[in-house]
């Protein structure tokens, strides 16, 4: 989906490690105790996370109640994603990995003393696949052809086929507890979400103590979570501060202790009152779209020559203070898919000029703007509102390519708008952004058969990325696909249906009492169990 | 209650409730028609058409538009049903419920706050008018009205929660109010609605007290004013008593008229002040495109707007005689 990115911006301050640029609090002997305050910006959607959307704040939330099967790890670097098991005790494949026996932990009960089962797996999925429920991420479960109760906590996964998503399709979604929700039939969830708050039972680290809509949500250490002396802070309390200001304001007035997505412009003050920032690299990338049905932009050399003539280096310095890199592809330069040879086309306004020339464009009327059959060469780029970066960053190519020669007339549209048009190929350029698993399926934005059926936004269709996606998606092999998808990557990047312009880092301001936090590209909260407060009784 | 008033009440409610109406459907096709719909700003992006078009069903969103209305006012009309949310999954009644009271609060003590201050100042600044004190309390009553509330609410929360530590920065109570027994538990929402009814009440009160001034100095350039003085009346009770009772009816009129302000700007101060309420939720809802709680809290506005207009009729009439006639 389109992104509403904040400003982000990153720095470092008493933290320990800094590998691939990302960061966490300082480490000592944990303590046990206190209550760690986290502002948010939105309230959570609802309890069941079938039924709350893909909102990333309501995720971050129901994660610390229910457990995955895995977790996954934030290892993509150099490999593809691992996965550490969760409830899942241990797994073995068969031989033709369409069969995946699982044994369950035998130690993880539900808060009210019930254990977690096989069934409880079994009745997820069901849930997850209803299609009277319309969950969400449904798709995901698509390769799982049924879900087959063998013991109390023994499973059989069988699959269709074998692909490289196995695993991570299979731990979309965290574990429900059916004996407390089973028994409201799926088509009713949707109208009913009070009641699965009255009939909660949690398996994660935390549950939930109180909810007071829009104001906070209270969590308490689930003293039936299996992990001896986790959770380490007794409670967690998400108060909901819409106003990234305010949220920094009580960040350093000491009434929270963590704080998301902090602004560039705070970063100094921030660090001169002691507070740690953490970053990480956000698992995102922004780009301009190229409209590759309109005439304008069908033809991919002229494309690479709009790219050429927007200096995204300066974007990056002048937007990100330096805490964003230039985006290579639509895969992200930390992950292992990318070619770490292939470079980002540089800033070569001559270049551009020349390939323009090339195909015809002049300036024949002598009013600084390049025509061709007495066309000029203006289009409109439309972006989101609510964003000062990409809209910043909009004027900044606005000038760039006036350098060039080619108007651009800039257009902001709410949110909801900008998607419609960009699903309705009613744009010419589209500046956005991705945020993006660690699938690296290219489908949904690339694929020709995501235009009419998905976010190929710009129509981009080119048979040979088509047939390395579906090979690359089915391909298990993992040197196989890696040179599937860099043959992907050289042809995206070769053929500039998106311009891409940066990949951002992640900047999260955590108080000086706050320790062992390491938030990660798989969550901001990732592993909240560990986190505790120094200074504590 | 007069047959004439019973009258002029059964009037204005029946022509309250078709104005509610007619705001109502313009809202559910505006709504409608506006580009996007829940299940692109909800779900996933890898969901298919298919998928996504199982989703509309199940909103009934894949209905055409009329009978999604008639539905929709079949339902609220005789059922007093106003659908579920998509985003929060349960009824919008439920929904509402939880947020209009803060809202209701904020806007309520804005509203004391802006006719109290205003008629005060408004008052003096006619009793001494041409001095400098009239001049200082007009000065300041443009600049409260000038200034945007978002920026005061800011400016107020730096200076008196961050800065002084006098008021809280924000919310509706603190963290541990629960735990807390009820009267300290009504101090801690006090405390917390204080900062933000000032930033809301005060602004208003700017153009209470131009406008009260103005109309009172209109009455005390009347006839039965000088009467009043010649018959050695106290200034006070020719202001308070006689003059401002006259000089009431625009005021009231302005009450009814505040009410629709004060809800927009309870928004900007919700949002400000971390503030739970109708404001934020319908804001966040038109983002959403949860239609049922768009149009439920559109309905909740009207009505208060059209009671509130109501009731200054009312008082209106209860003011001046020629109206009750």
């Amino acid at each position: 989906m389109l992104t509403l990115v904040s400003l982000l911006v990153l720095s470092f301050a008493c933290q320990r490690g800094d590998q691939q640029g990302e960061t966490a609090t300082r480490s000592a002997t944990p303590l046990r105790g206190g209550t760690l305050v986290v502002a948010i910006s939105n309230d959570i959607h609802g309890i069941n996370p079938l039924i709350s959307g893909a909102d990333s704040q309501t995720t971050a939330v129901l994660d610390r109640l229910f457990l995955h099967l895995f977790e996954e790890q934030p290892d993509y670097h150099e490999h593809p994603p691992t996965f550490a098991p969760s409830l899942v005790e241990s797994f073995e494949w068969s031989a033709d990995a369409t069969l995946l026996e699982l044994e369950l932990r035998s130690e993880v009960s539900w808060s009210d003393g019930v254990p977690v089962t096989a069934e409880d797996v079994r009745w997820t999925w069901q849930a997850q696949t209803d299609p009277d429920l319309a969950w969400g991420y449904a798709q995901s479960k698509e390769n799982i052809r049924d879900v087959e109760v063998t013991g109390p906590h023994s499973l059989e996964i069988h699959f269709h086929r074998a692909s490289p998503s196995q695993l991570a399709d299979l731990n979309e979604g965290v574990i429900l507890p059916r004996h407390a929700w089973g028994d409201l039939p799926f088509a009713e969830w949707r109208s009913n979400e009070s009641w699965f708050v009255e009939q909660l039972v949690v398996n994660g680290p935390f549950d939930l103590e109180s909810w007071t809509r829009q104001e906070q949500i209270v969590l308490r250490r689930n003293e039936a979570f299996p992990r001896p002396g986790l959770p380490r802070v007794d409670r967690v309390i998400y108060r909901v501060v819409p106003q990234k200001q305010n949220q920094i304001g009580e960040l350093l007035a000491g009434e929270v202790d963590f704080v998301e997505q902090v602004p560039p412009s705070e970063v100094g003050r921030l660090e001169q009152r002691e507070i740690q920032i953490l970053r990480f690299w956000a698992r995102q990338f922004n780009y301009i779209c190229w409209n590759t049905g309109r005439p304008l932009f069908a033809d991919p050399e002229v494309r690479r020559a709009l790219t050429l003539a927007i200096d995204r280096q300066e974007i990056v310095d002048a937007l990100w203070y330096g805490f964003a890199r230039v985006a290579v592809s639509p895969f992200l330069t930390s992950t292992w898919a990318h070619d770490p040879d292939l470079e980002a086309l540089p800033f070569d306004l001559e270049a551009s000029r020349r390939i323009l020339q090339s195909k015809g464009w002049s300036d024949t009327d002598q009013d600084g703007i390049l025509d061709l059959e007495g066309q000029p060469f203006s289009f409109e780029l439309i972006t989101n509102t609510g964003s000062p970066v990409r809209n910043d960053a909009a004027v900044m190519v606005q000038e760039h390519l006036r350098r060039a020669g080619i108007q651009v007339r800039l257009r902001q549209l709410e949110f909801n708008t900008v998607v419609s048009r960009a699903l309705e190929h009613d744009f010419d350029a589209l500046l956005g952004g991705w945020d993006i698993d660690t699938s690296m399926d290219l489908t949904y934005a690339f694929h020709t058969e995501s235009i009419e059926d998905g976010y190929n936004f710009g129509q981009f269709s080119d048979p040979e990325v088509d047939r390395l996606i579906d090979a690359a998606n089915l391909e298990t092999d993992p040197i196989v696909r890696v040179q599937q998808l860099r043959e992907i990557e050289a042809i995206v990047h070769r053929t500039q249906p998106y311009t891409f312009l940066w990949e951002p880092q992640r900047l999260s301001a955590a108080s000086k009492r706050l320790r062992d936090a390491t938030p990660s590209s798989v969550s901001p909260y990732f592993r909240l169990e560990d986190w505790w407060l120094a200074g504590v009784d | 209650m007069s047959s004439s008033t019973l009258g002029f009440l059964v009037r204005r409610s029946s022509a309250a409730a078709l104005l509610v109406f007619i705001v109502l459907s313009f809202t559910f096709f505006f709504i409608h028609l506006a580009p996007g719909d829940p299940t692109l700003v909800l779900q996933d992006p890898r969901l298919t058409g298919e998928q996504r078009e199982a989703m509309r069903s199940a909103y009934g969103l894949d209905r055409p538009l009329a009978a999604q209305y008639l539905s929709w006012l079949r339902a609220v009309v005789f059922d007093a049903d106003w659908g579920i949310s998509y985003v929060h999954s349960r009824p919008v009644t439920e929904v509402i419920a939880d947020y209009a009271m803060p809202t209701l609060l904020l806007a309520g003590a804005g509203l004391l706050i802006q006719f109290g201050v205003g008629l005060l100042a408004g008052v003096a600044a006619a009793r001494h008018v041409g001095t400098s004190r009239d001049h200082l309390i007009r000065l300041t009553a443009m600049v409260l009205y000038s200034l945007p509330v978002f920026w005061t609410g800011l400016m107020a929360l730096l200076l008196f929660s961050y800065n002084w530590s006098l008021f809280p920065p924000g919310h509706l109570r603190s963290i541990d109010a629960a735990s807390l027994s009820p009267i300290a538990r009504a101090i801690d929402l006090l405390h917390h609605l204080a900062l933000p009814a000032l930033v809301l009440g005060l602004a208003a009160a700017g153009g209470t007290a131009r406008f009260t001034r103005n109309s009172l100095l209109e009455e005390l350039g009347q006839d039965y004013i000088r009467t009043a003085r010649a018959k050695g009346l106290s200034e006070s009770r020719i202001v308070w008593v006689h003059a401002l009772k006259n000089a009431a009816a625009p005021i009231l009129q302005l009450f009814g008229l505040s009410l629709p302000l004060l809800l927009s700007g309870a928004l900007v101060v919700e949002v400000v002040f971390s503030w739970p309420g109708l404001g934020r939720l319908t804001f966040d809802s038109i983002l959403s495109r949860d239609y049922p709680v768009v149009l439920a809290t559109t309905a909740l506005t009207g009505v208060l707007v059209v009671i509130g207009n109501l009731v200054a009729d009312l008082l209106h009439g209860v003011t001046d005689p020629r109206v009750r006639q």
